[in-house]
């Protein structure tokens, strides 16, 4: 099955008004020592083939009843409608939108998240979205370096390590210093040298970190340097102060309204403070109105900054975003509304809780985290294997073990618990710990 | 009003949908939870709209899109080919689409993405892909950080790259951002590389590579190629392969064979996954035995207990984003090439050049075709036509006929240019009206100029003023 | 097109007009020209900043350029209305257009600009 609609005659036809033979011959310019005889791959499946085969390979894959299983991919049901509305064709069968007067669907749509995005961070200006919050991390990085034109930047731990490793790969491609330190230690480092200091909030571990406390902290003691907070699960802003409110200059998250799918596609939430407008990476919306006539409509702007004018000296090669999910993240806002949003936030901000307090009563767990928390949080364990293994045996997805990120860290897991977790699949977890620990 | 509604206008101000799951457990009090200062004080600015008026509210913008559904989209360089339905039901299996990144029972997942791999590396004749990269651009980053790696290790400096001046202008931004600068070559009157400036170029000793896309953008094959990468090899450099335009080539010849060391794909081009409006995509990289140690981590790889998943082992450049890239994407193209299989990937490739050659022949009697011989996907025109009528009113032209239009302005040597590809999808009918239009539109300018410069005028809105939009940005409501 | 003879230029299209130890930069009307209706002009910050550096940038919609500093010094003076009214260095390139002012650390530098007629014959 190759898609191809022609038949022989159709072909022959062509190829005759072309003026060649056959096929082959539109190969000339390929020197013939480089021309293969077969791909070594086997014939083409039918349609029902491909999906038992594909069906096949996907129950390979564990579905688990639920999860408890959170670090920067997490488990929130996402409104029918959502899926419904990226399956419109117009929709994920068109290209980047550049001839707007055929694609203000879309147009509009990237505008609406835009606005969506900026009333729930509270931020100025949102771009069209990039690919995920790691890479936004470190095209914010990159921006810090650009605005500030200073080359070294700070990274306060409890930053996702996936998240820390893309910034450091980004840096060292332009030559930027990078340096993990702890938060307490921000003091002392913090001189007229540093370009921007990345944090994140909630953090990996859990903490819900006082953002404004930090940007004082930079502003008193530093001239340029840009506060940057990342963030990777965005729902907790149904309850939790914005950015906008704690003077972050750009801010970046994981987008929301998707399925895991192994860990993408997603998006990059990419917003900032005006003044960065022209400064920040990625396509951008605007409204403007006809040339001839006075409807408003929408097209792709600031476009100096990309790379396709500024070439060599663009800040970011990047020259799409993540549209269709973009039209996920925007649906899944609009569907919770700011009722929804709250209540999706509380929830999860409730039942970890929940959790952390029983389980922080069992002997043997002890809850490390001694800041605020949102649905994630780290426990130390007395017997870690045996809580994962029952997890997997009652059809649990378990925790994290903070050893796959930290291996020194053996004792210790990283909980979710979402809205996703009924009363039972808490109660059922929390016995298991219980037997666990005996 | 002349402005389209927007969906924050459509709200009300109480709850009306109920998707959350009822809350089973009993609420303690919130600040205990979260001091009072770090609570969000304001409510969110977002309203509650019910749920069928956001259904219709979306199902009316994407009627105002235009995609690959909707008929011919000719966007060179850009491959919009169909995106087989199939794909879209694959990659929505529970046991993909629900599967966390990080779940140990992922047998599926990984065999997928190294059978993916392995099916590239016959495709391209290279020998390991990652499939990490989440679109072009940044599987371009990630081949470009491969050359820093490669000759950081072997503690040579090089710090130029070759592009020649039809590349795509995401090859120098790529560039800059591993720390290059760039050598631009001219390409030469058959729109190829002229290989004594290149070799001119190589002798300075400080070139770490060529980024060449071939064929390249003005749609022709480069039959020197060979050669090139000859020359590039002699003095030490690596030969870097853009794939945007792999198409045409696939099943007939192999990148890897015409002696590049490193390729990125674009899936949602070439592999039919869908482009989503602008993403998400895919740009798995592919790289030759000595350079397989520097590619981005996680990989899969197969040793002799089966496959395995590896982090950094000390030599990769690193992680270039989280997780396993745009899985989802890989499910898609994973599905189109079993589908296709070997004999319908070359059938596919050499109906795109069919397609390609068959519009360029109908319409060469009045278009100015700038490399005007047997061309691959896709061919250029210089779109200067009578009286002062230039690509963008030929492009606003074609939408008025229902038509979308083909790339404009695109590569830059070019003043009027036009970026013709059809793709293999498209039947003749199709190929037929689109050649009418064109003809159509260049008897247009001759007769009536003015009319075409202030075109379209049957689409949803006319010409927008991009320069106020620049001028007074409104990037939000 | 117009290159008035009272002021200097450099080959990459700013003009510089000399009025004791003060340089006032623009760029030419060719340079507008090319690039089209402009959008945008990024001011520079005031500051000494060297001969060669790129001290403001001026966006239109489909390009970009890069004013430089003819000579070395101190910036002390951006034309603010350029934030607003950006496309009045197309309508006036040698007059409201201007850019910066610079006062000049070493006037001597200033010997080495081009006049309007080995200008235009870069052109």
């Amino acid at each position: 099955m190759d898609y191809v609609p022609h038949d022989l005659e159709t072909i022959r036809i062509m190829l005759e008004k072309i003026g060649v033979e056959n096929l082959d011959d539109l190969y000339v310019d390929i020197p013939n020592n480089l021309k293969i005889k077969q791909l070594n791959l086997p014939e083409g499946l039918s349609e029902s083939d491909l999906l038992k085969n594909l069906t096949e390979l996907s129950e390979k894959n564990h579905i688990y009843n639920t999860s408890f299983l959170g670090a920067g991919s997490y488990y929130h049901y996402i409104p029918s409608l959502v899926d419904s509305i990226i399956s419109q064709s117009q929709f994920f069968t068109a290209y980047t939108p550049y001839q707007a007067e055929i694609s203000q669907g879309m147009l509009q749509s990237i505008y609406e998240y835009q606005s969506a995005i900026s009333r729930l961070t509270e931020m100025d200006i949102t771009n069209a979205s990039m690919y995920d919050c790691a890479s936004a991390l470190a095209e914010a990085a990159t921006m810090a370096f650009f605005v500030t034109k200073k080359k070294k930047i700070l990274l306060i731990e409890g930053i996702h390590p996936e998240y820390i490793e893309t910034v450091q790969t980004y840096c060292w491609g332009r030559s930027i210093e990078t340096e993990t330190i702890p938060l307490d230690e921000l003091d002392n480092k913090l001189t007229d040298e540093i370009a921007g200091v990345l944090i994140q909030s909630p953090n990996f571990f859990g903490d819900i970190e006082d953002i404004s406390q930090v940007a004082k902290k930079i502003r008193s003691k530093t001239k340029k340097c840009l506060l940057i907070q990342a963030m990777s699960d965005p729902t907790c802003l149904g309850k939790l102060n914005p950015p906008g409110k704690n003077d972050v200059d750009i801010f970046v998250a994981e987008g929301v309204g998707m399925h895991p799918s192994f860990g993408g596609p997603n998006l990059g939430i990419l917003s900032v403070k005006k003044k960065y407008m022209r400064k920040m990476p990625g396509r951008l919306i605007g409204l403007t109105k006809e040339l001839h006539g006075e409807k408003e409509g929408y097209v792709l702007t600031l476009q100096a900054r990309e790379q396709h004018i500024r070439r060599e000296k663009a800040l970011s090669n990047i020259c799409s975003n993540q549209a269709l999910i973009m039209i996920a993240s925007l649906v899944y806002l609009v569907s919770l509304g700011k009722t929804g949003l709250k209540n999706v936030a509380m929830q999860n901000f409730q039942k970890a809780n929940h959790v952390k307090q029983a389980l922080s009563q069992i002997s043997g767990y002890k809850v490390l985290n001694t800041k605020p928390t949102y649905n994630e949080f780290i426990v130390k364990c007395p017997n870690i294997n045996k809580l994962i293994k029952k997890c997997k045996d009652d059809n649990i997805l378990p925790p994290l073990k903070l050893s796959h990120y930290f291996p020194d860290r053996k004792d210790e897991i990283l909980i979710c618990v979402t809205e996703m977790n009924s009363k039972e699949d808490i109660n059922k977890f929390l016995q298991i710990a219980k037997e666990a620990a005996q | 009003m002349t402005r389209k509604q927007l969906i924050f206008e459509k709200g009300y101000n109480a709850l009306i949908n109920n998707f959350t799951p009822e809350m089973d457990i009993k609420s303690i009090d919130f600040d205990t939870i979260l001091p009072k200062s770090l609570q969000r004080n304001e409510e969110i600015n977002l309203p509650d709209v019910p749920e069928f008026e956001i259904v219709r509210h979306y199902v009316n913008l994407a009627h105002k899109n235009y995609g690959v559904d909707s008929g011919i989209y000719p966007l060179g360089s850009c491959t919009m080919k169909y995106n087989p339905r199939i794909n879209e039901v694959t990659a929505r299996l529970s046991g993909f689409l629900k599967i966390h990144p990080l779940q140990e029972e992922n047998d599926g997942a990984i065999e997928l993405i190294y059978n993916l791999g392995q099916q590239l590396c016959e495709i391209c004749g290279m020998d390991a892909f990652t499939l990490n990269p989440a679109a072009g651009a940044q599987g371009e980053l990630t081949g470009i950080l491969i050359i820093k790696k490669y000759f950081e290790i072997k503690g040579i400096k090089k710090d130029k790259i070759i592009v020649p001046d039809s590349a795509h202008g995401t090859n120098p931004a790529t560039s800059a951002m591993a720390g290059f600068s760039i050598i631009e070559i001219k390409s030469d009157e058959n729109g190829e590389l002229p290989l004594d400036q290149l070799e001119f170029a190589m002798k300075g000793g400080d070139v770490a590579g060529l980024m060449l896309t071939n064929p390249n953008t003005v749609g022709v094959f480069d039959r020197n190629i060979d050669k090139i990468t000859e020359i590039v090899h002699k003095y030490g450099g690596l030969c870097y392969y853009d794939g945007a335009n792999l198409n045409p080539i696939m099943g007939i010849a192999k990148p890897g064979e015409m002696g590049f060391d490193i390729i990125h794909l674009n899936l949602h081009k070439t592999f039919s996954t869908p482009h989503g409006g602008g993403g998400p995509g895919a740009g798995p990289v592919g790289v030759k035995k000595d350079l397989i140690n520097y590619l981005p981590c996680p990989q899969v790889i197969k040793n002799e207990r089966g496959l395995a998943c590896v982090e950094n082992e000390g030599e990769s450049i690193g992680r270039i984003r989280s997780f396993w890239g745009n899985f989802g994407v890989l499910v898609k193209a994973y599905t189109y090439i079993l589908a296709l299989g070997k004999n319908g990937i070359k059938n596919a490739a050499q109906n795109s050049v069919l397609n390609a050659n068959y519009i360029r022949t109908q319409i060469k009697h009045k278009f100015t075709i700038p490399y005007d011989r047997i061309n691959m996907h896709e061919f250029l025109v210089d779109a200067n036509l009578p009286n002062g009528v230039n690509s963008e009113d030929v492009a606003k032209a074609l939408l008025d006929r229902g038509i979308h239009a083909p790339t404009i302005y695109f590569p830059l040597i070019i003043h009027e240019a036009m970026l013709i590809e059809p793709t293999e999808t498209e039947n003749k009918r199709e190929l037929d009206k689109f050649i009418e239009a064109m003809l159509e539109i260049y008897e247009e300018a001759e007769k009536n100029p003015e009319y075409l410069k202030k075109g379209p005028y049957n689409t949803e809105i006319g010409r927008l003023d991009a320069t106020l939009a620049a001028r007074k940005p409104c990037l939000r409501d | 097109m117009e290159f008035p003879t009272d002021l200097k230029y450099l080959a990459t299209h700013e003009w510089v007009k000399i009025e004791g130890d003060i340089a006032t930069v623009g760029i030419s009307d060719h340079a507008q020209d090319q690039l089209g209706e402009i959008v945008f002009v990024e001011l520079p910050d005031t500051g000494v900043l060297e001969k060669g550096a790129v001290a403001a940038n001026v966006e239109s919609s489909k390009a970009v350029g890069e004013v430089v500093m003819p000579v070395s010094g101190e910036v002390t003076a951006v034309n603010e209305n350029l934030e607003d009214e950006p496309e009045t260095v197309n309508s006036s390139p040698y007059g409201n257009g201007w850019i910066f002012k610079v006062k000049m650390s070493n006037p001597s530098e200033a010997d080495g600009l081009l006049d309007a007629a080995a200008y235009q014959a870069t052109l």
